[in-house]
């Protein structure tokens, strides 16, 4: 099937076009349906004329309906979103900057920032909850009925601490391939440090800067633990919410806001890409080595 | 390239913003003080319009934020500065909050409403007089079933099906809460549900790590959930849950083990630190309100200990057998009582045992 | 390669003071506190003492308690889980890497997008798959019948798989969770890749697969151990999946850790156990920084 789908091209595949290959289209597909048939049979039952995921019972629009009505939860949600936004945006300026300074300088104590930035990564989130809890409550105090969005301000630095280190993992990958001498060139063409860092070091980390806003962006949405012991009164985030709601069983409103979340995001994602052009997930990839 | 300084005075924006939140330029962005109080409740355990209503009877305004479990709402009041005037903690956490001084007392003259409570819950043993909590609901654990899958077709009203017999091999979820499961255990084993001597926990411990290969799984109070998807045929649960599920599907049942069980009981209470005292004591005498209670409990199926409630309810409601067991049986049910911090431990450290048998 | 701290001091200090700043103040304070609970211990209903006590780290180290096989029980559920991750990955990485630069984009959005959706539901997600009545089984059941009927009824009446609440359901459910984090970073660094090398290896008669081997792997090699410690670090400290889709015995140390902070509440108990996995970190990274100097020496 696949050999006749490549038979349509008007040309054979070249060396490295492995995309063509039908044992790789075959992979992909098997990858992206291990990754999409739970989501797609969610989104299925968020019409399920029943309280309960796995029992069809007849096409139903009135959970997307409670969804839209349920105040707390268009609340919640807004709260995440906003959070995760933030958080985003921190994390990937300190992600980068992190991952700047460990490649690019040899300074006393580097072994050990190199270290201190993976632990983030590693601490079970329970514990880092615990201390952001007394951290909040002891050392730093978070007013209470501060207006939106301050109020979500200790959930945002929660987020961060953890997320920023994802993302510096993620840019020093790329950075590692980093051609030196393109630097070295822009400088004895006169650049300042700083122009050199922005027109040069910058484009060719820009597609790992959007894989870890991406990941950034997704640890932010998903948690819960953390961000539960992080909040204050009248902060609940869409996890929490759906973390006890899911525990009472209420879930196909559930599945409801979930799909109106995946809907929502393909839009932004697809507005992202037609204002910045494709090149926003891509960018760096062309008038790399590999000009032709 | 613009994009690069725009990104860096962004940079600059968030981060003089940042160091303004963190270091004392919040006295401009607190809000303007309108009377509202912060009620930290489980999810989907008040009534539709009861907050709303709440609001416009007294003018002040209701936030809730919810928890999932007891511990999690133990965790958050213990370290302080939570700023919560309203929690709905579970009885046994009421006797080890009060006794850890993080409850305020409640001031009965404030609350003309108690008078609807049912007298039989108004000196339960985890809070003698109701010093520091108002009851709210009650539940109590049991066996939910599928009748159609039952040997014989016989009622399984006896812990033995869960904890000492392969009858219902691989078809069977118990309950992931570790004192509930040992106290059951004791139960099932003659013993009352409190003070059980080591030697008596050391055998449940043994009969459940005998009877593990038979268990599907420990669930996290969703065992209503395994029945109805026929994922297990017999299931350790609260009666008010396995209630709702019995409106999906009439082939499941819900039975009190002849043995005796557990009560739990939700109640309302104020926090220590709670910044509006004034308002917490008002909001919960609205609760307790004949006509407030039956729209919440109208909503949230649980059994009410709210007499005048109660009354305005629906029969299929207040003789609903499941929602409210036989009194015969009850009898044998008993409240665990809060026994100190150490004891949590040793039923903990017993399940994971358990679990990594 | 690296430049000394001194000789671009304004862009070192500009660089590196707010992530410093950030992770002294809004992690290792945290952090430190529950370290220092680490050595404590409770006292009456809700207080706990620092007294600088080392019971709670002896007590994970007895061998009477389970602690330690729970530990190992975690790392070989993680080593499975970033195993089975790689395999899966490693060619979608290498497709996307590959593909053209519009088809690339939406690659990558093709594997970020089921991640956006909240973790929690996910796992619910795959439940109605996994579950006795679940679309698997269904599946099966059906097959089968068309099977039997085929056979004229010799194979026997039909046995659902089990599938939910075992030990292949948490590894499933973690490399369903974890895919990204190994895809992204092994796509950073393929992307970058000196494809020139590529050509010459399949230009002088080697195969796709030997060249795969034999230039595409080691020259990823970075990409490859970050995406391993992307991976296996979280998976070693999953606690929602093991408990969701988890049998009996599949209790993983976060489960415990939770607990301690939770049901037991022993904080100090629940903070050392939490320290052993930081420790363990320590020693992974070290591994990386092994490699990474093996593979400079090796470009070099």
């Amino acid at each position: 099937m696949s050999d006749a789908l490549i038979k349509h091209k008007t040309t054979p595949p070249g060396p490295l076009e492995y995309l063509r290959r039908w044992p790789l289209q075959v992979w992909l597909g098997l990858v992206a349906f291990f990754l999409y048939a739970p989501l797609i049979s969610l989104m299925v039952f968020s019409f399920n004329d029943s309280r309960f995921t796995t029992v069809w019972r007849g096409f139903t629009l009135k959970y997307y309906d409670k969804a839209f009505h349920n105040s707390s939860l268009i609340e919640a949600f807004g709260n995440s979103l906003t959070i995760a936004f933030f958080s985003t945006l921190i994390s990937v300026v300190l992600g980068a900057m992190a991952a700047i300074v460990l490649w690019r300088f040899r300074f006393p104590g580097k072994t050990a920032f190199n270290a201190g930035l993976a632990i983030p990564i590693v601490v079970p989130e329970i514990c880092m909850g615990v201390g952001m809890l007394v951290f909040f409550a002891k050392i730093l105090p978070w007013p209470q009925n501060l207006t939106w969005p301050f109020n979500l301000g200790a959930i945002i630095i929660a987020h961060v601490s953890f997320s920023f280190p994802f993302v510096a993992v993620v840019v020093r990958a790329r950075l590692a391939s980093f051609n030196r001498e393109l630097e070295e060139a822009a400088k004895d063409l006169g650049a300042s440090e700083f122009r050199t860092l922005m027109d040069v070091l910058v484009p060719h980390i820009q597609p790992s800067l959007v894989a870890g806003a991406l990941l950034a962006f997704t640890l932010s949405l998903d948690d819960f633990v953390i961000t539960f012991f992080t909040a204050g009164p009248d902060t609940v985030t869409f996890p929490v919410k759906v973390y006890s709601m899911v525990r009472f069983s209420v879930t196909p409103e559930v599945n409801a806001a979930s799909t109106i979340l995946i809907i929502v995001t393909v839009v932004l994602t697809f507005l992202a890409l037609k204002f910045q052009g494709s090149s926003a997930l891509t960018a760096g990839h062309d008038g790399g080595a590999e000009t032709k | 390239m613009s994009l690069g300084s725009s990104r860096r005075s962004l940079l600059t924006a968030m981060g003089a913003a940042a160091v303004g939140i963190s270091f004392g330029g919040l006295s401009g962005c607190t809000k303007p003080v309108s009377k509202s109080i912060n009620f930290y409740n489980w999810d989907t355990y008040i009534g539709d319009t009861t907050l709303a209503d709440f609001e416009k009877e007294t003018g002040v305004k209701v936030k809730m934020s919810i928890f999932a479990t007891n511990d999690e709402l133990f965790a958050k009041i213990k370290t302080g500065n939570a700023g919560f005037d309203v929690i709905v903690p579970s009885n046994d956490f009421v006797t080890y909050m009060s006794q850890a001084g993080l409850l305020l007392p409640l001031d009965h003259a404030k609350l003309p409403n108690l008078k609807n409570i049912d007298p039989a819950f108004m000196n339960p043993p985890y809070d003698p007089g109701r010093k520091f909590s108002v009851p709210y609901t009650w539940l109590v654990l049991g066996i939910g079933y599928r009748k159609s899958a039952m040997k014989d077709g016989k009622v399984p009203d006896s812990w033995k099906w869960l904890f000492d017999s392969d009858v219902y091999k691989g078809r069977m979820a118990l309950l992931q809460e570790a004192g509930d499961l040992m106290r059951l255990g004791a139960k099932y084993l003659g013993h009352s549900v409190n003070g059980i001597p080591d030697e008596m926990l050391k055998q449940v411990e043994a009969m459940l790590i005998k009877q593990k290969p038979y268990i599907k799984a420990f669930h996290n109070d969703d065992g209503q959930d395994m029945l109805l998807s026929k994922e297990v045929d017999i299931v350790m649960e609260y009666n008010g849950d396995i209630a709702q599920v019995m409106k999906e599907d009439p082939d499941l049942d819900f039975v009190v083990p002849k043995e005796g069980s557990q009560i739990n009981s939700d109640t309302l209470a104020i926090p220590k630190d709670a910044p509006n005292p004034e308002e917490a004591h008002a909001f919960i005498n609205y609760m307790m309100d004949a006509q407030a209670g039956a729209k919440i409990y109208e909503k949230i199926l649980y059994p009410t200990p709210n007499a005048a409630a109660k009354a305005l309810m629906p029969e299929s409601y207040k003789n609903n057998p499941v929602i409210f067991p036989p009194a015969e049986i009850m009898a044998k049910c008993e409240y665990a009582a809060f026994e100190g911090p150490a004891r949590a431990q040793v039923y903990d450290a017993a399940l994971t045992r358990i679990k990594s048998a | 390669m690296e430049q000394g701290w001194r000789q671009a001091k304004g862009m070192f200090w500009a660089m590196l003071t707010a992530p410093l700043f950030w992770l002294v103040v809004f992690f290792f304070v945290p952090l430190g506190i529950v370290w220092l609970y680490s050595f404590g211990e409770n006292r009456g209903l809700i207080d706990i003492v620092f007294t600088g006590t080392w019971s709670n780290y002896a007590h994970i180290f007895d061998l009477t308690q389970p602690y330690l096989d729970i530990f190992v029980k975690s790392l070989w559920i993680a080593t499975l889980t970033t195993f089975f991750c790689l395999v899966l990955g490693f060619p979608v990485a290498l497709a996307i890497t590959f593909a053209p630069p519009k088809a690339k984009a939406w690659l990558l959005l093709l594997v970020m997008l089921p991640f956006w959706t909240n973790l929690l539901i996910r796992t619910y997600a795959l439940m109605a798959f996994l579950r006795t009545e679940g679309y698997i089984n269904t599946t099966y059941h059906v097959l089968f019948d068309m099977a039997n009927a085929v056979a004229g009824g010799h194979l026997g009446t039909f046995q659902p798989m089990e599938l939910m609440n075992t030990n292949f359901a948490v590894v499933l459910g973690l490399v369903f969770v974890n895919l990204p984090f190994m895809i992204l970073p092994l796509y950073s660094t393929l992307d970058r890749m000196d494809r020139s090398l590529l050509e010459a290896s399949l230009d002088l008669g080697a195969g796709h697969i030997s060249t795969l081997f034999n230039i595409v792997v080691p020259m990823a090699g970075a990409g490859i151990v970050s995406g391993i410690l992307i991976t296996f670090i979280p998976a070693l400290g999953s606690y929602l999946t093991p408990d969701m889709l988890g049998g009996p015995d599949s209790q993983m140390i976060a489960n415990v850790i939770e607990s301690q902070f939770k049901r037991a509440n022993n904080w100090p108990f629940g903070a050392a156990l939490s320290f052993i996995l930081v420790y363990m970190t320590f020693i992974g990274i070290a591994i990386q920084g092994l490699l990474e100097r093996k593979d400079a020496g090796r470009s070099a």
